[in-house]
């Protein structure tokens, strides 16, 4: 999906974060903590950018037994095109990950 | 602040977020553990319920439920509130004159001895009537807010159906049906409001806002 609107701050800020490794699994509270994001800011941007096809979701078993499944996030190739398009994002080759 | 609190914030929160975001709603309460454990469940349930609320503004499902609860709270219920407190309580509203219950028996009145034992024995049944239509409010109220619009349709049909025998009794005794009229007008525009709801449920999309 073609995205003509800028990110929002918050948005580059996630992307960021999620874009930093592209292949792993992300924990909404986690992102809440890393971002400093409140969990009415967080969830909503994350709703939208999962309408956009910028993140993708799935539920993931526990690390933990006894605790339910938890909800993981992460950037969908069109959410990496787009973390990458950003002026001063750091080259992920350079750091030695690919782009799948 | 107690985990209860926190937790009665969650479930408020989760329950507002409808149908179309049940996952997203699970996604939150599967975080709330963690947040817990961290000792700062109030934040995030107080920030889960900011976002379910500000999300009901913006998808058409969250309108729509808005739009139900305004239609039961502000419209429904009072009815309700109306009709039981005429029949059981004898407000004035209904029966010509404004003397309640008791002008509609005649208390006092000079052709009280003429007509009060066939009075009795019809007021008390349109009270009950009215009484019956007053609980049949309560009961479109809550299926609305269910969703179950067959139950809806049933009760309101026994509504329409109650509201016209007490314009025809009233007719008939009072000679006055006026404000049975205007209790059947009302019924009739819940009813048609109620319509107009069920069709915009019909229509709503499901699945919209689903993580993918």
């Amino acid at each position: 999906m073609s995205r003509k609107r800028q990110p929002s701050k918050q948005m580059r800020l996630l992307l960021d974060i999620l874009s930093g490794a592209r292949d792993q699994w992300r924990h909404g509270y986690d992102l809440m903590k890393e971002a400093g994001l409140a969990s009415g800011t967080l969830y909503p941007l994350l709703m939208r950018m999962t309408e956009q096809g910028l993140v993708e979701a799935e539920w993931r078993e526990p690390v933990q037994p006894g605790r339910p499944p938890r909800h993981a996030y992460r950037l969908t190739a069109a959410g990496m095109a787009l973390a990458l398009e950003r002026p001063g994002h750091p080259d992920p080759f350079s750091s030695g990950e690919a782009l799948a | 602040m107690t985990i209860s609190l926190s937790r009665i914030i969650m479930t408020l929160a989760t329950a507002s977020m409808g149908e179309s975001r049940r996952e997203w709603a699970m996604a939150m309460e599967a975080e709330f553990a963690a947040a817990a454990a961290d000792d700062a469940q109030f934040r995030f349930a107080t920030g889960c319920l900011i976002a379910a609320w500000r999300d009901m503004l913006r998808v058409e499902e969250g309108r729509f439920m808005l739009t139900s609860y305004a239609l039961a709270l502000g419209l429904i219920l009072p009815m309700a509130a109306l009709q039981v407190g005429c029949a059981l309580f004898g407000l004035p509203y209904l029966y010509p004159g404004g003397g309640g219950l008791a002008g509609a028996l005649l208390e006092g009145r000079a052709h009280e001895h003429l007509l009060r034992n066939l009075y009795q024995a019809a007021i008390l049944p349109l009270a009950l009537l009215q009484l019956l239509i007053g609980f049949g409010h309560v009961r479109v109220a809550w299926g609305m807010l269910e969703r179950d619009w067959a139950g809806v349709t049933r009760t309101g049909t026994a509504i329409l159906a109650g509201a016209v025998t007490l314009i025809l009794f009233m007719s008939i005794f009072f000679l006055d049906s006026r404000q049975a009229l205007l209790l059947g007008s009302i019924v009739g525009v819940e009813l048609a409001i109620i319509a107009i709801l069920a069709r915009w449920h019909a229509r709503l999309p499901i699945g919209i806002g689903q993580p993918g």
